[in-house]
């Protein structure tokens, strides 16, 4: 074993691609909003804010309306939604970029839709803007990730259990972007390593994993499915074992490609062992929902988890996990 | 008034800050418990109607669960939890001494600017939040009125959770008060023609309340439940229909005009 650190000694900044993050946790879009936590905070939540980058909830061509009540309900260690990917459509989302602009982390945004063409409008639209904006109106949106695993949109199967289907929206986007380009990669199919390899071989720069688990759950009374849309993506620590298999497996297939883990991670050895799974950065969901104060909580066990271990940094973890 | 009213009031302070707060005192009353917790923060800010969102103790859960702000006593904060599933009998059984996660307030107030009648009307648990508004509307010197429903006797001892001079129950079974539902005791009453009705309880209990009001040519507020996981605004996991489309019941709500809501 190597000899513990002190807590200084921990050096949390890696590098995503090419995103210089302060520490490796970013939340897991649609679990924290940036503003709705402004209004709510004593200080600058901007100047404050605890993730080392933003992914904001997925945003679509046209606004959505989501799907009807009820949209969650917690499971056995962990929560299911149905939300339905609400939001205002990227006109709207543009011309609300003013209000948080003073954010200083960088910025990743979540891009959904159902057809190449309509992922490809959102980061047209965005790059459009960005190109004429004057800099203090916009934030720093340094990437896009490419959401084509949200389990709860009507409308045929997920893009991403298509290999295929994957390609052809990262080819699309990529045409549009030359910013770093993550795939957000489902968990539900049974072999995750083909959708990872087509995302790539089209242009993806890393790949974000994993999105939820298409998942049911009835009603007690009444024993009919309980969330308004009967189906919804299941999170938090039940996944957790699964998310870190399946982010091993891609890790070990396509070396070397950055990776975004997530799934389950409460707790600061939580996101140490998806590191140690192959990801540079960590994705945090649910546990956003125990509290305010989850993200710097994590991020400070985080480091005492790697000064106990003696890795200087989580680079000197990443890894460790997979097959010589 | 409606929309633009609530939405002003939407704007009541709100905290997502958790704090770590002391039980002080502990009541039981039929199914309901009563708590104070000494929470100097979250007392200062709050207004009635207004929620907070609760850690179960022990580690076994993952969402908190929302609970109604009760009463307000200098820094004590007070709560009413009725034991529903695994969750809330956790936290209907904590005893003095032992310390929960709370954070809030959250959620729109109920609006009592230049009421001087109210009409308070709740069904079950729903009567929680309706404690603090009749003690701010009786500061505040307007004739407060409730009528509360309950289903049984268990439930029905809760009514001595309560204190409003004023205070007329109805049980379904007939153990305590009427025999019948707070709609029965609604009947009954002489509403003069300003009065504010505030309503909380089961959906069935709201549009019911709802459509007398309207019959009433009165205006109201009535206080919505939902499924949670924030709770404050971020993850859009707590909507309701409303006429003004889907609104977050933990933002935008609880607190919502009585004819705006569709339950
Ligand atoms: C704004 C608001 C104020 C409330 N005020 C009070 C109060 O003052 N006193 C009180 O006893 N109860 C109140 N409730 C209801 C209370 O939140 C639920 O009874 C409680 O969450 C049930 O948790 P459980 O673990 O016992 O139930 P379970 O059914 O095991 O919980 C599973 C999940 O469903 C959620 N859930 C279940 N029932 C409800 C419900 N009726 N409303 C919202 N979420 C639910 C839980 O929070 C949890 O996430 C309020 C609800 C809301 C939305
Ligand atoms: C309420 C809720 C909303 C979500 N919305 C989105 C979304 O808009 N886009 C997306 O890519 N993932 C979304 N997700 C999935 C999360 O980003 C994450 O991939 C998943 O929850 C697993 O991580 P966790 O276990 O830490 O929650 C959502 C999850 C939840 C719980
Ligand atoms: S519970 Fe998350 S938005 Fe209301």
């Amino acid at each position: 074993m190597t000899p513990p650190l002190e807590l200084e000694q921990v050096m949390l900044a890696v590098e995503l691609g090419p995103l210089r993050l302060e520490h490796p946790l970013v939340d897991a879009s649609g679990t924290f909003d940036l503003l709705e936590y402004a209004r709510r905070y004593r200080g600058d939540f901007f100047a404050d804010f605890p993730y080392a980058a933003y992914v904001p909830k997925t945003v679509t061509a046209d606004a959505r309306t989501g799907n009807p009540p009820p949209r969650v309900t917690e499971t056995p260690s962990g929560m299911i939604n149905g939300i339905g990917l609400e939001n205002p459509g990227i006109d709207a989302w543009i011309g609300g970029l003013s209000e948080w602009a003073a954010l200083r982390r960088p910025v990743i945004v979540s891009v959904g839709g159902n057809s190449p063409d309509q992922y490809a409008a959102v980061v047209r639209a965005l790059e459009t803007h960005l190109a004429s904006a004057f800099a203090a109106t916009v934030p720093r949106l340094e990437g896009f990730e490419l959401n084509v695993s949200c389990p709860n949109v009507a409308g045929g199967p997920q893009i991403g259990a298509d290999p295929a289907a994957t390609a052809a929206v990262v080819g699309a986007c990529r045409a549009e972007t030359t910013r770093f380009l993550l795939v957000k990669l489902t968990p539900n199919v049974s072999d995750v390593t083909l959708a990872a390899r087509a995302a790539v071989e089209a242009g993806a720069d890393g790949l974000s994993l994993v999105n939820t688990f298409k998942a049911m759950v009835l009603d007690r009374e009444t024993l009919r499915p309980f969330l308004g849309n009967r189906t919804g993506g299941l999170c938090g620590p039940a996944i957790k074992p699964i998310a870190l298999r399946m982010v091993a497996e891609v890790a070990q297939a396509l070396p070397g490609v950055p990776l975004v883990g997530m799934g389950g991670v409460i707790s600061g050895l939580d996101a140490l062992e998806f590191i140690a799974c192959g990801a540079t950065a960590v994705g945090v969901g649910a546990a956003n929902f125990t509290g305010f104060e989850a993200p710097s909580r994590i991020v400070a066990e985080l480091r005492a988890e790697l000064a106990a271990r003696g890795f200087a940094s989580p680079a000197a973890a990443r890894g460790i996990a997979l097959d010589a | 008034m409606t929309a633009k009213a609530v939405d002003d009031h939407a704007h009541s302070e709100q905290w997502a800050e958790t704090s770590h707060c002391r039980v002080s005192a502990v009541r039981r009353f039929g199914a309901f418990t009563a708590f104070e917790l000494v929470a100097p923060r979250i007392a200062g800010k709050a207004a009635p109607g207004q929620f907070v969102m609760v850690t179960v103790p022990g580690g076994g859960f993952l969402l908190r669960r929302p609970l109604s702000m009760f009463t307000v006593h200098g820094d004590r904060a007070g709560l009413l939890v009725e034991a529903r599933g695994a969750g809330s009998e956790r936290l209907a059984g904590l005893e003095v001494g032992e310390t929960v996660d709370l954070a809030g307030p959250l959620g729109s107030a109920f609006p009592t600017k230049g009421v001087t009648n109210a009409l308070l009307v709740g069904g079950g648990i729903g009567c929680a939040p309706l404690q603090y508004l009749a003690d701010e509307l009786v500061t505040a010197g307007a004739n407060v009125t409730a009528a509360f429903g309950f289903r049984d006797f268990r439930a029905a001892r809760a009514a001595g959770a309560f204190a409003v001079e004023r205070l007329w129950v109805a049980s379904e079974d007939g153990a305590v008060g009427r025999r019948g539902t707070v709609m029965d005791v609604l009947a009954e009453l002489d509403a003069p023609p300003n009065t504010v009705v505030y309503a909380c309880g089961p959906a069935a209990m709201i549009g019911a309340v709802q459509r007398w009001t309207l019959e009433q040519g009165l205006r109201g507020y009535a206080s919505l439940e939902a499924h949670m996981a924030c709770g404050s605004g971020s993850c859009r996991g707590c909507v309701v229909d409303t006429t003004r489309g889907k609104l977050r019941v933990c933002s935008e709500g609880p607190v919502f005009a009585l004819d705006e809501v569709r339950p």
